[in-house]
C-alpha cells in the first residue's frame, strides 16, 4: 500500500517494501527502503498494522477490564507490562500490596524478563542465518513458561497482578523450580557464550553495526539496552525504583561503542543480573497474605498521573488522567519501543541491507507495542 | 544539569505563576507547566539545554479544546517535567521536530489520533491509522467513551 | 471400458491417487510465516525444540506465499493489514488452506469492543478459513491439535486409515 509517490528511480535506485509480511521483521512491520544497488539510501518505516485500539478501549473500560490488554501489548514482556500497570493504579487509589506479593511480582517479572531476553537472543540469531540458537534459546525459555504457566494459568500473556496483589499465591514446586531454573540458565551461560559470543561471524556482523551512540538516542528518547549499550546507565528500576527493586542488588551492564554486539552484550549480562534478583527475592521472601481487600470497582482520585517501569525493551510509563469514575479518562502508554525503532531513520542510511537486517533485529521491537 | 535549572529556564519563558510542584511520590512527575502554543519550542530548546530527553508527546480531548502534553525526563536524577498546552478546536502547535527528533513521530501519532496540526513538520502525515482515513479515533465525539468533561472538571480537583 | 479380472497386479486407481496426493499434502504442510501479533510466539514455540511442529512434516516456514501451502493467521488483523492479507492468499498457489489461530482471528477476540475501529473481527471476513483454533494464545498443543485436524480435513478423515484403505482393497481383489 503506497504512501506517498516516490521520485522516479534513477538508473541505480529501487524501492523495496521489507514487510509488512516478513521473517524479520518481528511483527507487522513495514519499512520502505530506497535501494542503491545494496545500499539503503533512505528507510520509511511504516506502522499501524497493528494497530488495535487499547487507547481508545480504555476510555470505555473500567480499570479491572483493561488488565487483559495490558499484556497484549508487549506480549514478551507481559508480566512487565500488567506489573506496571497494576501498580500504576495501586498508586492513584491509594492501595498498598502486601510485601509478599511484592516480591511475587518482582520473581514474576524478572523471569518474564530473561525469557524475553531469551526469545530475542534466538530470534535475532536467527534473522542473522544461525537457527540453532533458537532452539536453545526455546528450550530454556520453556522452563520459565512452565514456572509461571504454573502460577498464572497463561504461557505468554499474563493476568496475573490484582488490585491489590497478586491473583494466587505460590507454592514449594514453584520456589524450587525457579531455584533449579536459575542454577540450570546459570550452566548454560558457557553454551551461549562459546556459540554466540565467541562466534567468529557474529562478531564480523555485530561489531561497528548500527552504531546508536549517547547523542544520538537521547535525541530520540531511547532507553533500555539500546541507551545502555550506547554507554549511558539510566534504568527505572535503580532511577525510580518501584514495587521492592530498592532492596535488592543489581548492576546495570552498559556498553562502549552502542553497536550491535553491545546492545547483544547488554542483554546478555543482564539476565545474570535478572538471576541475582529473583535469588535475592526468594531469599527474602515473606509470608502472608497475597492480596489486600480492594473495592470490587476502583475509582482512583482525579487527576493525572505516570508511572515508569523498566520492560525489556526499556522505560514502560502510563499516564493516566483520571474523572475520579471507574474508567479511565485517558490512557496513554509510553511504550520504550517507539523512541527505539525512530532511531532507523538515521542509523540506516548508507548500510547494506544484510545490516539492515542485523540492526533491526539488535534494537529489539516488538511492534504491537508501538502500535497499541 | 537538573531540573532546578530547568525550572529557571523555564521561568523566564512562561509566566512564573504556570510553573507548578508536583508531588513526585504521589502524581510521578515533579514539575508541571502550562504553557501558550507559541512558548513550545522555547520550552523543548531550554529542556535540550539541560540534558533532558523526550518521554513522550501526547493529548487529552475536553469539551472546551484538547490539551496536549509534553513530558521530558532526564537520565541522572528524578526531574520529569510536564508541560501542558491547552488548545481551543481546530487550534495548530509549533512542532518541535527540530529541536527533538523524537518529536516527529510523537506529532504525527498526534495528529493521527486527535487531528491537532503541528507547523513547520516535515513529514505531517498519519503515523497509526491506514493513510486514507477520515476520522480521529481518540477523539471523544468519535466511538463510544464512558465521560466528556471540561479541563476544570479534573486538573482544578486534584492535588498539586 | 470393462475392467478384465486379471491376475492379482497394480491397477490405477485414481480415486486411490488423490488420496495418497491428499496424504501427501497433509503431511508436508509448509506454513507461511505470517505472525501478526501474541500468537506468532506461540506459533514460533510450537515449531521451537519442546514441540516440533517438523514431526508433523509442518516445520518448513516458508517466508514467500508462492511457496507456501497453509497460511496460518496467527494474531489479530487490523483493517491497515486487511488488503495485505488478502494479497498474500491470493498470491498462494492451490491447493491452499488457512487456518486461524487465535480468538482474534478468529472473531476478533479482545479487540471486538462497541466502538471499535481499527480491526477486522475475524479471519474468514477475508480469506476462507478451513480450521479455527480458539485460545488467546492458544497452547502449542491447540495448534498442534489445528495442524491434524487440518490434516484430516485434507485427507477425508482418512489420514491415518488410507494405508489400512489400501492394503484392504488391494487383498479384496485377490
Amino acid at each position: 500500500m503506497m504512501t506517498r509517490t516516490p521520485e522516479p528511480a534513477t538508473e541505480h535506485t529501487f524501492y523495496l517494501n521489507l514487510g509488512p509480511q516478513h521473517p524479520s521483521t518481528h511483527g507487522v512491520l513495514r519499512l520502505f527502503v530506497k535501494l542503491d544497488g545494496e545500499y539503503v539510501m533512505e528507510v520509511d518505516p511504516i506502522i499501524g498494522y497493528g494497530h488495535r485500539g487499547h487507547e481508545k478501549m480504555a476510555e470505555s473500560h473500567f480499570y479491572e477490564q483493561f488488565l487483559p490488554n495490558t499484556p497484549r501489548m508487549d506480549y514478551l514482556s507481559g508480566m512487565l507490562f500488567n506489573h506496571a500497570y497494576v501498580a500504576a493504579v495501586e498508586k492513584m487509589a491509594g492501595i498498598k500490596a502486601p510485601p509478599r506479593a511484592e516480591y511475587i511480582r518482582v520473581i514474576c517479572a524478572e523471569l518474564n524478563r530473561v525469557a524475553s531476553h531469551l526469545m530475542w537472543l534466538g530470534a535475532y540469531l536467527m534473522d542473522l542465518g544461525g537457527v540453532t540458537p533458537f532452539f536453545y534459546a526455546f528450550d530454556d525459555r520453556e522452563n520459565i513458561l512452565d514456572i509461571l504457566d504454573r502460577v498464572s494459568g497463561s504461557r505468554l500473556t499474563y493476568n496475573y497482578c490484582r488490585f491489590g496483589g497478586v491473583a494466587r499465591d505460590i507454592d514449594d514446586i514453584f520456589i524450587e523450580a525457579t531455584r533449579d531454573f536459575v542454577k540450570r540458565l546459570r550452566g548454560r551461560w558457557k553454551d551461549y557464550n562459546n556459540l554466540v559470543t565467541k562466534n567468529v561471524i557474529f562478531i564480523h556482523r555485530t561489531r561497528d553495526v548500527g552504531v546508536i551512540d549517547k547523542d544520538l538516542a537521547l535525541r530520540f528518547g531511547c532507553t533500555g539496552p539500546v541507551l545502555r549499550g550506547a554507554g549511558v546507565p539510566y534504568d527505572v528500576r535503580k532511577a525510580e525504583p518501584y514495587s521492592v527493586y530498592g532492596e535488592m542488588d543489581f548492576d546495570i551492564p552498559t556498553g562502549d561503542n552502542g553497536d550491535a554486539f553491545d546492545r547483544y552484550m547488554v542483554r546478555l549480562l543482564e539476565m545474570e543480573q535478572s538471576l541475582r534478583i529473583i535469588e535475592q527475592a526468594l531469599d527474602r521472601l515473606p509470608d502472608g497474605p497475597v492480596t489486600t481487600p480492594t473495592p470490587r470497582k476502583v475509582r482512583p482520585p482525579k487527576g493525572d498521573y505516570y508511572f515508569a517501569a523498566e520492560t525489556a525493551r526499556g522505560a514502560l510509563g502510563y499516564y493516566i488522567v483520571s474523572d475520579g469514575s471507574e474508567c479511565p479518562y485517558r490512557l496513554k502508554v509510553r511504550v520504550p519501543s517507539y523512541g527505539n525503532l525512530q532511531t532507523l531513520t538515521e542509523i540506516l542510511p548508507g548500510t547494506l541491507v544484510a545490516d539492515t537486517i542485523c540492526i533491526l533485529g539488535s534494537i529489539d521491537i516488538v511492534v504491537p507495542e508501538i502500535d497499541r | 544539569m537538573s531540573s532546578e535549572d530547568l525550572k529557571r529556564a523555564l521561568e523566564k519563558i512562561v509566566e512564573p505563576s504556570s510553573v507548578h510542584a508536583r508531588d513526585y511520590e504521589r502524581n510521578g512527575c515533579l514539575l508541571e507547566i502550562g504553557a501558550e502554543p507559541g512558548q513550545l519550542p522555547a520550552i523543548a530548546r531550554a529542556a535540550r539545554d539541560a540534558g533532558f530527553f523526550l518521554e513522550f508527546i501526547t493529548a487529552v480531548d475536553f469539551a472546551d479544546g484538547p490539551v496536549a502534553v509534553y513530558q521530558f525526563n532526564e537520565c541522572e536524577t528524578i526531574s520529569r517535567t510536564q508541560v501542558k498546552v491547552q488548545l481551543a478546536r481546530e487550534e495548530s502547535l509549533p512542532s518541535i521536530g527540530s529541536v527533538y527528533d523524537a518529536a516527529l513521530w510523537y506529532e504525527r501519532e498526534v495528529f493521527d489520533l486527535f487531528g491537532i496540526r503541528f507547523d513547520n513538520h516535515p513529514d505531517l502525515r498519519r503515523l497509526l491509522l491506514p493513510e486514507d482515513a477520515d476520522f480521529h479515533p481518540l477523539l471523544k465525539e468519535y466511538g463510544k467513551v464512558h465521560a466528556f468533561r471540561s479541563a476544570r472538571d479534573i486538573y482544578d480537583d486534584q492535588d498539586a | 471400458m470393462a475392467v478384465e479380472k486379471i491376475a492379482p497386479g497394480p491397477r490405477v486407481h485414481l480415486a486411490v491417487l488423490d488420496e495418497v496426493l491428499n496424504l501427501c499434502r497433509a503431511n508436508s504442510l509448509w506454513p507461511m510465516t505470517f505472525g501478526l501479533a501474541c500468537c506468532a510466539i506461540e506459533m514460533m514455540a510450537t515449531g521451537a525444540s519442546r514441540f516440533d511442529l517438523d514431526r508433523f512434516g509442518a516445520a518448513v516456514f516458508r517466508p514467500s506465499p508462492r511457496q507456501s501451502d497453509l497460511m496460518i493467521v496467527a494474531g489479530t488483523i487490523s483493517k491497515k493489514m486487511a488488503p495485505t492479507i488478502v494479497t498474500l492468499w491470493e498470491q498462494m498457489p492451490a491447493p491452499k488452506w488457512c487456518m486461524a489461530m487465535g480468538n482474534c482471528a478468529i472473531s476478533g477476540g479482545p479487540f471486538e469492543f462497541e466502538g471499535q475501529y481499527a480491526i477486522v473481527p475475524g479471519a474468514d471476513l477475508l480469506v476462507p478459513v478451513d480450521v479455527y483454533v480458539p485460545g488467546c494464545p492458544p497452547r502449542p498443543e491447540a495448534l498442534i491439535q489445528g495442524f491434524l485436524s487440518l490434516e484430516d480435513k485434507i485427507t477425508k478423515g482418512e489420514r491415518r486409515n488410507v494405508i489400512r484403505r489400501f492394503k484392504k482393497s488391494a487383498g479384496k481383489n485377490r
